[in-house]
Formats: structure tokens, C-alpha cells, sequence
């Protein structure tokens, strides 16, 4: 039993996985066919060993420079700053914006010690510093209290380096219902809203 | 106990799974909670973007006595605090009052505690720049009087004699008061000069005082906690709020 114990304990140190659940996953994946098995264990090991942060813009990849920054089609002109690599993903369903992103690895948390230093923005100033191209910084940090005070702190970082800071709109989902919108959704849609 | 409402300050606010969120809350009448909010996350929750830190509002849960973790059932938006965010001195000092109650509060009810911490986060918000930093210290020592831990400052910690407003004192961090000036020199202590103990009499009174040495008050501040509150760990928030002040 320690071998099952052992995976199942693994599971559930998975976020959002308790102790039952991992040990359903645990039986589940015992009833697959062992090739099945050793296909995933494959790919958990590659994943350990060959993803790694990029060292330009902190994407998670298995090449460095990751895809978007090694790109000569991107705009280089244009960084989109995103909490976590997962958020790349949402920017790219758009298909909207062409430029490169930075990943912090996170955002401002007084409270969790998560302070300047431990996020991805020194790296994200060396872009910017001596010879760079970029004249527009997006910052698509959490609508959040926290993304709020992020969005902030880069903004008195980059703004005095001369290069542009946007933030990402906040308001109404589209398709959504005034009527069950939250109180804070419709006052930041108010106090954003424009001229038609 | 079955559904019940509460009035609430969301503390803390932390995404669990893929769609739920777990909040601390500040509570009236139950304390420090811990609350489950399902499906918070989702892009037409019903909770949409009010469960965030420092929103006040009326918490729906299904109290089960013994749990850690109760399940939200609704919360009802009474006072949105976004604007905390929007301003890195006030995100960082509304964080210091937030870490004050969840490290030292507990289940037990604390109404005053509730309403100082709710009028702390009021000043924060509205307090003009010029007097913003006056602002954080008088509501942390204000905080720190109704969580249990305010200094003795109108009388000597060693001889019990009551100590006048000119008097030279020196400041005991880890007895937690003032020493008048003859049992100063026998004890552990830094000089506290009258006008120095006059304006934090003030700062624990919440009103706003001309600070002339901010870096004295804080440290005087950090080691007060270091001692009392949290017992020799840092506060994460305090290292944020004074890099703020500092940037400021």
C-alpha cells in the first residue's frame, strides 16, 4: 500500500485536491492501462526537466527565449504584464494584441510578504533600460485590490523612464445584465465609462 | 447553528480550486472566519468583484460550530474599499491594521475591535496626503489598544508614579511602557522626550498629530509589536508600508 499511499499523498498536496479526491484519482488511474500510466509519468518528468522561467520575460517554456520573445513577428515595441504565465493564455484567446508579454510570478501582497523584490520586475526594467524599443507597457495585472496597488507600483517604476503605461479596462462582461452586476463592477464601469 | 448573517470586513482573500475563493473575515459578533466563497471565481458569479480585501458588507454562511471553514452563502455589499489599492501608502497601511487582527484576533467577538478596525480603514481612505502617514500611525496604535496590547504612557512602569507632560522618559519595548526619570537609569529603555510621548498619547487617541521624527515612531512602532503583538516575527506588511513611505 505505500507505493498507493505515496501517489496519493502527491495528489493531494495538488492544489484544490484533498485527500479524498486524490485517492478517487488514485484508483482511477490504477485502473488505466499501465502504458497510460508511464505516458503521463513521462510527461511529468519532462515537464520537471525541461520547462523552465524565460529568462527575458519569465514565461513558463521549454526553450529560452520562449516562443513569444524569440518571435520576429511579435511587436517588440509593446510588453503585456501579466500576473502568472497562465494569464498569457487568456491575452492570446483574444487575438487581439501582437506584442511580447513579462510575467511577474505574481502581485503585491503586504499581507502573504509579498513584496517588490519577490516578483519578476527587475528583469521586466532591464527590457526597458538603455536602447530599448518598447514605447508601451500594458499592465493586465487582477482586477483585484492587490492588482490594483501592482498596476500602481509599476506605473511610478516605468513612468518616469518615458515609456507608456496602460491598464487594462474594468466594467461590465459583455453579454452580461445590468441588473445582476455587482455594485464595485457597475462604479468602475461608470467611473470608466466613454464617450460614444 | 444554521444560516446566519454577520456583519463583515473581508480581511484576506485567497483563490482555492479553479473557481472558488477563501476569505478571512472580520466579523462583529463571530470573530476572525474563515469562509469558502463557490464558484467566487467564475466570470458571472453572483459574488461578481466584492470579494476582495477590506469590503465591508453582510456575510450569509451556514455557521457549523467546530468547523475551520464555513461556506458562504451571499454577501451583501455594504462598502467597497477598491480605492485602497489605488494609492501604495494606504494599500500598505491598510494591510498593517488587516495583519494586526488576523494575527492576534480570534472567534470570539470583539465589536469594538470590529468598529475600530472598520473606522481605521474609513480614515485611510479618506485622509488627505499631507497628513496620510499621521493617519496609519494613529490607527495601528489605536488598533493595538483595543487588541489588548496599549502602552502605559501616564505613568511609570516601575515606581507607579504618575508622570508629568514635561518630564524626560525613557521607553521600555519590552515592558511595554514609559520609565519616569529616577528609575530610568536602573532599567532598559530608549529616551522618549515629552513631545515624543505627547504625540503618541495622541496617535492612540486616533487624532492626527505633525510628526517631527517618522522614523522614530516607527521604529519605536516595529519594536513595540516585535515584543507585545507578534512576538518577535515581522510583520510582513510593515516592511511594505515603509518602502511606500519612503517612495512617497
Amino acid at each position: 500500500m505505500a507505493v498507493i499511499d505515496d501517489l496519493t499523498g502527491e495528489l493531494s498536496r495538488l492544489p484544490g485536491i484533498g485527500r479524498k479526491t486524490a485517492l478517487r484519482l488514485t484508483y482511477y488511474l490504477l485502473k488505466r492501462p499501465p502504458e497510460e500510466i508511464q505516458r503521463l509519468a513521462r510527461v511529468l518528468e519532462a515537464v520537471a526537466e525541461q520547462v523552465r522561467p524565460c529568462s527575458e520575460c519569465g514565461n513558463l517554456s521549454e526553450h529560452d527565449p520562449c516562443a513569444f520573445c524569440a518571435n520576429p513577428r511579435r511587436d517588440p515595441s509593446a510588453i503585456c504584464v501579466v500576473e502568472e504565465a497562465a494569464d498569457i493564455g487568456a491575452i492570446e484567446r483574444t487575438g487581439q494584441y501582437h506584442g511580447r508579454y513579462h510575467v511577474l510570478g505574481g502581485r503585491l501582497s503586504p499581507l502573504e510578504g509579498i513584496n517588490p523584490e519577490d516578483l519578476n520586475i527587475a528583469a521586466l526594467l532591464r527590457r526597458l533600460g538603455n536602447g530599448s524599443v518598447v514605447r508601451e507597457v500594458i499592465v493586465a495585472t487582477n482586477p483585484s485590490v492587490e492588482g490594483e496597488a501592482t498596476a500602481l507600483y509599476l506605473q511610478k517604476l516605468i513612468g518616469p523612464l518615458g515609456v507608456r503605461v496602460t491598464r487594462l479596462a474594468r466594467g461590465l462582461p459583455v453579454g452580461g445584465d445590468l441588473e445582476y452586476a455587482d455594485g464595485v463592477t457597475i462604479a468602475e464601469a461608470l467611473a470608466g465609462r466613454r464617450e460614444l | 447553528m444554521g444560516l446566519i448573517s454577520l456583519d463583515s470586513v473581508i480581511l484576506q482573500s485567497f483563490a482555492y480550486s479553479e473557481t472558488s475563493k477563501i476569505l478571512r473575515l472580520l466579523t462583529r459578533t463571530h470573530g476572525v472566519r474563515s469562509v469558502i466563497a463557490k464558484g467566487a471565481l467564475r466570470p458571472r458569479s453572483r459574488y461578481g468583484g466584492i470579494l476582495e480585501p477590506f469590503t465591508d458588507g453582510v456575510a450569509t454562511l451556514h455557521l457549523k460550530e467546530g468547523r475551520d471553514l464555513q461556506t458562504l452563502s451571499g454577501f451583501e455589499l455594504r462598502r467597497s474599499r477598491q480605492g485602497l489599492g489605488r494609492h501604495l501608502v494606504r494599500f500598505g497601511g491598510a494591510s498593517l491594521l488587516g495583519e494586526l487582527v488576523l494575527r492576534t484576533a480570534s472567534e470570539e467577538a470583539h465589536p469594538e475591535l470590529f468598529d475600530a478596525f472598520r473606522r481605521g480603514l474609513d480614515a485611510l481612505d479618506r485622509a488627505a496626503d499631507a497628513e496620510l502617514e499621521s493617519a496609519v500611525l494613529a490607527e495601528a496604535w489605536h488598533l493595538i489598544g483595543h487588541l489588548g496590547f496599549a502602552p502605559a504612557l501616564d505613568a511609570c512602569l516601575a515606581c507607579g508614579r504618575a508622570v508629568e507632560p514635561e518630564e524626560a522618559t525613557t521607553f521600555d519595548h519590552a515592558a511595554g511602557g514609559i520609565r519616569c526619570p529616577e528609575c530610568a537609569p536602573s532599567a532598559p529603555g530608549r529616551p522618549l522626550p515629552p513631545h515624543a510621548r505627547e504625540a503618541l498619547v495622541r496617535l492612540g487617541r486616533r487624532e492626527r498629530v505633525p510628526l517631527e521624527r517618522t522614523a522614530a515612531h516607527w521604529q519605536l512602532l516595529r519594536r513595540f509589536l516585535a515584543h507585545h503583538v507578534i512576538e518577535g516575527r515581522e510583520l510582513r506588511s510593515l516592511a511594505f508600508l515603509e518602502a511606500a513611505l519612503t517612495a512617497a
